[in-house]
């Protein structure tokens, strides 16, 4: 669990001006963009964000940024090498060329599903290894969203995407990024969700409170490439906690810790329902298996962490 | 300019050889290079490294074609084709072979015109790839069949060279090259500087013309399996293992299962045979023998009884 | 100053030593290797104060050396071969974010089939991402040539990464003498890095290498780079000419041996290009009125100086260490789009086709081509393209391919 001496106890703690600028081209909806802007909240802006190409490459197109910190964009498989050149540059900048402190940066790395599940994924490790000092936040939103939508190491079971339009969907399963990263022994690794305010900003101050590689995965629900109206982003968000699909959990010193355990979980079905990129599951009759599968897995997921104790 | 060849194999130092050449040669006033040979470069497979010398800045680069002084490090690698040691060798070349036999034996048996010269460093030692100091050993001798290069510029390019590994090795080191500088000073100044090759009077190279062949011969695919046994790697061995039959307790072959190569080969009764084309001489199945009936032999030494038996001299095995 | 004896590897580290690099990310590849071990262990003794970090790959390598370099700190870094077109992406970008750093790559030849040897294709390859490339000829321009370059890097009309290239085994494993300068003097040389703009700092938000749409801008700033690349022509000058001061070595962008006063000339980059210069002595010596023109520079492309140098020969022969499959030698190449219709171009400039992969280049055939040109130019054309390749050489092969059970019928002819 978070430190009690969060200063994130209630909502109306979390901050009600933002930083993050306006103006931005990401689609409207955004759950990803919800994200980012309630983590640069409790980060600030004496960061530089190290980008890999996605969807918020776009974030800052020339002459536009919306960050009042910095920026690199690097490339799609290597932004933790970028956040590597950059934080030992600036421990050198400190230690031998008198950059005073408060000219410091957090570091932060900045990818989409795309590349942290898969071709960023040898960086990532990488980075992890040599234990360097920065925070990751991959936005996934389960597929290669910035290009239409083709399936990624991200994408769930069954998910139709335009590269897995077969009447079952998706034939892979997502890969359990979490925990591979979490085998590495990083200083901190968490999953959270822009329809989670409280327990992202709790779980982003712990992570500025560390030092070494902070792992953040935050599921992005996207109108565009899940088929959605834009208005049900929250709500999509909320379903898939309250489901027990996107566990909300945090691993520190070896443990790993579930921040948000649904005890009364509603049916998977209820979050899938709300998607067009599910719609195959309840059209034109229901696919009693697939959906069966999917709930299946919700449960083994559950029990096996209520067998380990939460 | 003084062209000279080292010839040895992978552990007995020839790049420390042409090191230290190279920096006597430097110490002499004397433009330098020198370079090891790298490729297949595991200990007992044969290598060579190379020195250039001259008054004027060096322009030629590379392999050394047509050499003034060879020198073999171990004269097991002589009748070797692959160690090239006889590439270019003309009546001009001064051939240094590190051998027990003498030099009017090898005269003979490579029927060369060129001054042949032995060391006979070899005998002191069991496992050739041990030969102890005989890169400086070979600097040495290559010194004083140059004959420009002063014991105190050999000195002072082994104290350059081998400084960082400490005064006792310096020491020793510093003894063999001077001992072998000594031991062929009756050949003071033998090996001579060649001539650049003529622009008038060459040979010209038979260059061809590359026919287009399809892509199933012209892209590097072996349409075999398992053709690398035609490859005689038992070459590098510089230690040969034999097995002593009336020892040897037929247990779960552990040498067969432990040779990395899969040189060793178990009968239906379970009796292990050694394959001496491809045994590299590592030792591990001396090592790991429960009833230890499997010793270390000279490689050299097998070789020699071996030729005697067979009543010739000198032919690789 | 001391005049030692240096492997190329060993020179290179020196040249990152003098020029008090801050920052080394690295990656192990033959024949690199030992700049980056020679590095570790001046960092490990306290003989150089700098930070060495092995990153998972080159692409990765060259990220953390632009993402360093962006942040305001002296870079080296140093790959070859496979590592170099691993990093392609990445040299195409930091290029972009005008970040100034060094790469020295020890040039080797490129899979398939994979091997260790020396030739120019992973250096050419690299040609248009905006690195400008100095080339050497020798151990001691490989450490010349990397003080230089941090200064060109630097320079703020060309802020440019430059590539420093020195060729595989002929260089990166060969000692030759080498003078390591007086460290006072390459330091005042050289500099202190002043990164101005190019900073990461709280107080100073920056985005850089941001995205751009459409195709107006990306043009400005692509083609803004291609200018910084050319105006590093006239910089280099000014850079050589100090150089040249301050050490009494000169680097001209292209060296020119017997050149003025032939008939006949070799064309050639990097170590192999002092057999042709050996070669020249020897031929000059039988009555031929020879010479060599030796570009150091190749980004960027000294177009002006080689028109110069080249006017009203008879004949030039290019000789490339490097392939552009289906087209032939780049050297030869951007040679004729150089030469074309300038009045005074050599009316023969054949092309040869040498050194692939480490193989030797002989005197003899030095001695052939510029008889083969001599022939061409009595002529009045240019020969066909060719590849320096011996029959026996091709009987050689021949036996290989037997050993990998190549069928003979299947076997073509030569002519």
């Amino acid at each position: 669990m978070t430190d009690t001496t969060t200063r994130f106890r209630r909502m109306k703690d979390l901050p009600s001006t933002h930083l993050l600028g306006t103006g931005t081209p990401m689609c409207a909806g955004c759950g990803g963009l919800e994200a980012l802007h309630e983590i640069y909240d409790v980060l600030g802006e004496k960061t530089v964000f190290v980008n890999a190409a996605g969807c918020m490459t776009l974030l800052s197109v020339y002459p536009f940024t919306p960050f009042r910190g910095s920026w690199l964009y690097t490339a799609m498989a290597s932004a933790p090498a970028g956040a590597q050149g950059i934080r030992d540059a600036l421990d050198i900048l400190r230690e031998k060329k008198g950059l005073p402190p408060e000219e410091d940066l957090e570091v932060v790395v900045l990818t989409g599903d795309g590349a942290a599940y898969g071709m960023g994924l040898s960086a990532t490790s990488g980075a992890m290894e040599r234990d360097l000092d920065f925070i990751y936040i991959c936005y996934d939103n389960e597929g290669y969203g910035n290009t239409g939508q083709q399936y990624s190491g991200a994408t769930p079971h069954a998910a139709r995407t335009a590269t897995s339009k077969g009447a079952h969907g998706f034939a892979g399963y997502k890969k359990d990024l979490f925990s591979i990263w979490a085998a590495h022994r990083p200083a901190y690794v968490a999953t959270v969700i822009g329809s989670e305010p409280l327990d992202l900003a709790r779980k982003i101050e712990t992570a500025r409170s560390l030092k070494g590689p902070r792992m953040i995965i935050s599921l992005a629900p996207c109108p565009t490439g899940w088929d959605y109206d834009p208005r049900d982003s929250v709500d999509i968000g909320k379903l898939a906690v309250k489901t027990g699909v996107w566990p909300l959990k945090e691993y520190r010193d070896g443990r790993v810790l579930h921040t948000k355990v649904p005890h009364e979980r509603l049916p998977v079905e209820e979050y899938l329902k709300k998607q067009g990129r599910f719609a195959h599951l309840f059209e034109p009759e229901r696919d009693e298996t697939l959906l069966d599968e999917l709930q299946a897995k919700v449960d083994v997921y559950w029990s096996s962490v209520e067998l380990q104790g939460g | 300019m003084y062209r000279i060849r080292f010839h040895g194999r992978g552990g007995q130092g020839m790049k420390t050889a042409s090191r230290i050449l190279g920096s006597a040669f430097f110490e002499a006033g004397y433009e330098v290079q020198d370079a090891p040979r790298y490729g297949a470069e595991r200990r007992g497979a044969p290598i060579f490294a190379y020195v250039r010398a001259a008054r004027e800045p060096i322009n030629e680069r590379g392999i050394i074609q047509h050499p003034d002084l060879v020198i073999v490090a171990d004269d097991t690698l002589v009748p070797v084709p692959a160690s090239g040691v006889l590439a270019g060798v003309s009546a001009c070349t001064v051939l240094l072979i590190n051998s027990t036999e003498a030099a009017d034996v090898w005269q003979h048996r490579l029927n060369i015109s060129g001054p042949i010269i032995t060391l006979p460093v070899a005998a002191e030692v069991e496992d050739r790839a041990d030969l102890p100091y005989i890169g400086a050993t070979c600097a040495g001798a290559a010194a004083q069949l140059i004959g420009v290069i002063p014991q105190q510029a050999l000195i002072h390019a082994i104290e350059t060279e081998l400084g960082g590994l400490g005064s006792a090795v310096v020491e020793r080191n510093l003894e063999n090259a001077l001992a072998a500088y000594e031991l062929v000073a009756p050949h003071h100044g033998l090996a001579s500087e060649g001539a650049a090759p003529h622009a008038q009077d060459y040979e010209r190279p038979d260059w061809a013309d590359l026919p287009l062949e399809t892509a199933r011969i012209s892209a590097p695919t072996i349409y075999a399996a398992a053709n690398s046994i035609e490859v005689r790697t038992g070459l590098w061995r510089t230690l040969r293992p034999v097995i002593d039959y009336s020892r040897c307790n037929r247990c779960w072959w552990v040498c067969s299962t432990f040779c990395p190569d899969g040189a060793i080969a178990v009968s239906a009764d379970g009796q292990p045979q050694i394959d001496y084309d491809h045994c590299k001489g590592c030792m591990v199945c001396v090592a790991q023998c429960p009833p230890h009936a499997i010793a270390a032999i000279p490689e050299h030494q097998a070789q020699a009884e071996e030729s005697q038996l067979a009543g010739t001299t000198g032919d690789p095995p | 100053m001391s005049r030692t004896l240096l492997t190329g590897n060993g020179a290179a580290a020196w040249g990152a030593r003098l020029a008090h690099a801050d920052y080394i990310p690295a990656f192990p590849i033959t024949p690199q290797t030992e700049i980056i071990e020679t590095l570790a262990q001046w960092i490990d003794t306290g003989q150089m104060d700098s930070r060495l970090v092995t990153l998972e790959s080159e692409h990765s390598m060259i990220t953390a050396a632009g993402g360093a370099a962006a942040t305001g700190v002296r870079v080296f870094s140093a790959t070859s071969s496979q590592g170099l077109l691993y990093a392609m992406e990445m040299l195409y970008t930091v290029a972009g974010w005008r970040t100034p750093f060094v790469l020295v790559n020890v040039s080797r030849g490129l899979s398939a089939p994979i091997t260790l040897e020396a030739d120019h294709n992973d250096v050419m390859a690299a040609r248009d991402c905006g690195f400008l490339q100095l080339h050497c000829a020798t151990c001691q321009e490989v450490l010349d040539n990397t003080l230089i370059a941090y200064r060109l890097a630097e320079d703020e009309r060309v802020r440019l990464p430059v590539i420093v290239n020195l060729d595989g085994f002929y260089l990166s494993f060969t000692r030759e003498p080498v003078i390591i300068p007086d460290p006072q003097e390459t330091t005042a040389f050289v500099g202190p890095f002043n990164p101005a703009s190019i900073h990461f700092r709280a107080s100073a938000p920056e985005s850089q290498a941001v995205a751009v749409l459409g195709g107006a801008p990306y043009s400005y700033f692509r083609y803004e780079l291609h200018l910084a690349a050319q105006n590093a022509l006239s910089v280099y000058d000014e850079i050589r000419a100090e150089f040249r001061e301050t050490f009494g070595r000169d680097y001209p962008a292209v060296d020119a041996y017997h050149a003025e006063d032939a008939e006949l000339v070799f064309v050639m980059l990097g170590s192999f290009a002092t057999k042709a210069r050996a070669a020249v002595d020897q031929l000059r010596e039988a009555g031929w009125s020879i010479g060599l023109v030796q570009p150091h520079l190749l980004r960027p492309f000294p177009e002006p100086l080689l028109q110069q140098l080249l006017a009203g020969k008879r004949g030039v022969a290019v000789i490339d260490q490097n392939l552009s499959m289906g087209k032939g030698g780049v050297l030869h190449t951007e040679l004729a789009a150089a030469l074309y219709g300038h009045p005074d171009a050599p009316p023969v400039l054949a092309s040869f086709i040498g050194g692939l992969g480490g193989r030797d280049i002989t005197a003899e055939e030095f001695f052939e081509i510029a008889r083969v040109l001599r022939d061409a130019v009595s002529a009045g054309r240019a020969p066909l393209p060719r590849l320096l390749y011996t029959r026996d050489e091709l009987l050689e092969i021949r036996k290989l391919q037997a050993v990998a059970h190549v069928e003979r019928k299947e076997l073509g002819k030569t002519t």
